[in-house]
């Protein structure tokens, strides 16, 4: 039955290439769309690597101009009076790398021809206490680390599985520009936001008067927004400036996702479209044809083929369509991870292909067996004598 | 074997109630060549769709073999077409997508047959009819002579004990005519094919071993 239907496919090949081309274009569209959101929903479902619940930031004002010995008393000030208002359980101070910032600081080593990059991350030893990243191997910052003669560091998981898969390195010195030594790994500090790529992060340590940019508070539960002025004068008061501002964590993870999941929205929607055009469109290719072959059904009743049979004969015929269709699809797609076009795992596209196909498949069938069984109910003698 | 008892057919349309048939009686013996004729509109094909099962009758009964065909539905039905009838018909319906071979080789289709197997059966029939040479041609190619033999040999291939012919040569000019009823006359002769041919021509008709005229779907002769 199969080498029948290629005779008749192949011997229709002009009319029958349309469909062939509508269902590859379909795919190929479809694979991008859905290559897309698996790559952007995969990051958004893996952990950022801190907590951002009640959390709270000041962005200081400028404190640059201020001579060393001023800044350390200022900020010793500033940590002591926030510490000492109930509302706020813990304080950390921070560099650029704060929650959902747009800003990195990249360095990268050379050491023997082996190059390590990473983003840095300035942090003091109350960071863990105050954004609660996941710690899998080692310690955070304490307090004698600052005298430390080699540097601490603490990396993250990918880190460690780029550069030292499969052993630990917890209190092992290396050279990352300087000797500095891993105290420890965390799970990750995605400080971008949720649909920020992975990346290689080393935290350094450095006192809480040097990092003069960033404040982040972890707040007593119910909390109001009216806290906000409050607050707003200690930090004005004691930095005697009137720039610094308050914002709230989750609410910026909540701006910093906004477009990506808009992004996400557009596309779901529009893949959704494109599967009903499909379709659609197959519906009325099907049914169209299956109209004007009506006396090809009646005869081949009439030469003993049951209803079945011809129900069959025509899901199979747009299943071979499609499948010829998916198989240029999959050959044309499969080459992106094959030839690394592009550099993001390959699994990703593998999936897409699959999920494409499938999809595909699946409304091709459910769009050829309506019209299909409608075929089969066509009666012999009538259809027999239209011509 | 073939047995119609008091067969009638009513077509109903919402406006108008056409009796294609009335009470129509008749017996075909196992073997038999029978032509049937009449005007225009008087019944002839849907007396050969009710015999070929293509169409139910409104009334009446008919048996074939002894067994009442109303009892076969869905795949018996399907299976009865394919292995006891087959049919010609005026306009030819060849499959215009198939060559002539494959065109042939569709009741086989429909039985369990390797290819191997259909492909010399069909080859086979076509060589029955002449036409052994042109296997590979499509139906657009041939002449009307031509694509009537190829119906022909896709009515044969599968032995049928019943041969059902609506106007067999009704497209045709009279040498090709000829040459169709020939082989019909023969099939007949030869595998004792019962066939019942529906025609205009008295030509035709007289070769065959019983007429039967209707007139306004009855029986007149
Ligand atoms: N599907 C149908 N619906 C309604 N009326 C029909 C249908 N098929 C046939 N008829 C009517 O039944 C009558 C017999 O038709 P039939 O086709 O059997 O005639 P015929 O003898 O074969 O004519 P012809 O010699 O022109 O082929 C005609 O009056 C026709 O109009
Ligand atoms: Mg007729």
């Amino acid at each position: 039955m199969i080498k029948h239907i290629l005779k008749l496919l192949w011997n229709k090949r002009r009319s029958n290439a349309l469909l062939v081309i509508e269902i590859l274009l379909s795919f190929i569209v479809l694979f991008f769309a859905l290559a897309y959101i698996f790559f952007n929903t995969e990051k958004a479902f893996s952990p950022i690597g801190f907590d951002t619940e009640n959390r709270w930031m000041i962005a200081l004002d400028d404190l640059s101009n201020l001579d060393s010995l001023n800044r350390v008393e200022i900020m010793t000030n500033l940590k002591s009076e926030l510490l000492n208002t109930e509302e706020i359980e813990e304080v950390t101070f921070t560099t650029y790398a704060y929650p959902f910032s747009n800003s990195n600081a990249r360095n990268g080593t050379d050491l023997n021809g082996f190059q390590m990059t990473a983003l840095i991350v300035e942090a003091d030893s109350e960071f863990n206490k105050t954004l609660n990243p996941n710690i899998i191997e080692g310690r955070w910052f304490n307090e004698e680390d600052y005298n430390s003669s080699t540097p601490p560091i603490i990396v993250n998981k990918l880190f460690m599985e780029t550069y030292y898969p499969n052993h630990s390195m917890i209190d092992s010195t290396i050279l990352f520009d300087d000797p500095v030594k891993i105290i420890g790994v965390v799970e990750d500090y995605r400080y971008q936001g949720e649909f920020s790529e992975k990346k290689n992060i080393v935290f350094r340590l450095k006192h809480f008067h040097e990092n003069t940019s960033c404040v982040v508070l972890k707040m007593a539960n119910n909390t109001n927004a009216a806290f906000e002025e409050k607050l707003s004068k200690i930090v004005n008061s004691t930095t005697n400036t009137t720039g610094s501002i308050i914002q709230n964590v989750p609410k910026l993870k909540e701006q910093n996702s906004q477009q990506s999941w808009l992004m996400i929205m557009a596309i779901l929607f529009t893949c959704t479209f494109l599967c009903l055009n499909i379709s659609l469109g197959l519906f009325g290719v099907l049914w169209y044809n299956i109209n004007k072959r009506k006396s090809e059904i009646g005869l081949r009743q009439a030469l003993g083929a049951s209803g079945f049979d011809i129900s069959k004969q025509f899901v199979l015929e747009v299943i071979v369509l499609a499948g010829i269709a998916l198989l240029f699809g999959i050959f044309f797609t499969i080459q992106i991870p094959l030839l690394n076009v592009i550099d993001i795992e390959s699994d990703l596209f593998y999936k897409a292909i699959i999920y494409a196909t499938l999809i595909i498949l699946t409304l091709v069938f459910l769009c050829s067996i309506i019209p299909s069984i409608q075929a089969a109910n066509v009666t012999p003698a009538n259809s027999l004598h239209e011509d | 074997m073939i047995n119609l008892k008091n067969i009638s057919k009513v077509y109903r349309t919402k406006t108008i109630e056409t009796t294609a048939l009335n009470k129509i009686d008749l017996q075909v013996a196992k073997g038999e060549f029978l032509s049937i004729m009449g005007p225009s509109g008087c019944g002839k094909s849907t007396l050969l769709n009710i015999i070929g099962l293509l169409d139910q009758p409104s009334g009446g009964e008919l048996s074939i073999d002894g067994e009442t065909t109303s009892n076969y539905k869905g795949k018996s039905l399907s299976k009865f077409r394919n292995e006891k009838l087959g049919f010609i018909f005026q306009s030819f319906h060849l499959i215009p997508d198939l060559n002539i071979i494959d065109n042939v080789e569709v009741p086989l289709l429909y039985r369990k047959i390797n290819a191997k197997q259909r492909k010399e059966m069909a080859a086979k029939a076509l060589e029955s009819v002449g036409l052994a040479n042109r296997k590979k041609h499509f139906p657009n190619q041939l002449s009307g002579g031509q694509k009537q033999r190829v119906a022909i040999a896709r009515a044969i291939v599968g032995n049928p004990e019943i041969i059902l012919a609506d106007e067999p040569t009704g497209n045709l000019d009279s040498h090709m005519g000829d040459e169709v009823m020939n082989i019909l006359s023969n099939l007949n002769k030869d595998n004792k094919t019962t066939i019942i041919m529906v025609t205009h021509d008295e030509r035709m008709a007289k070769k065959t071993d019983r007429l039967i005229r209707l007139y306004d779907g009855s029986q007149v002769a």
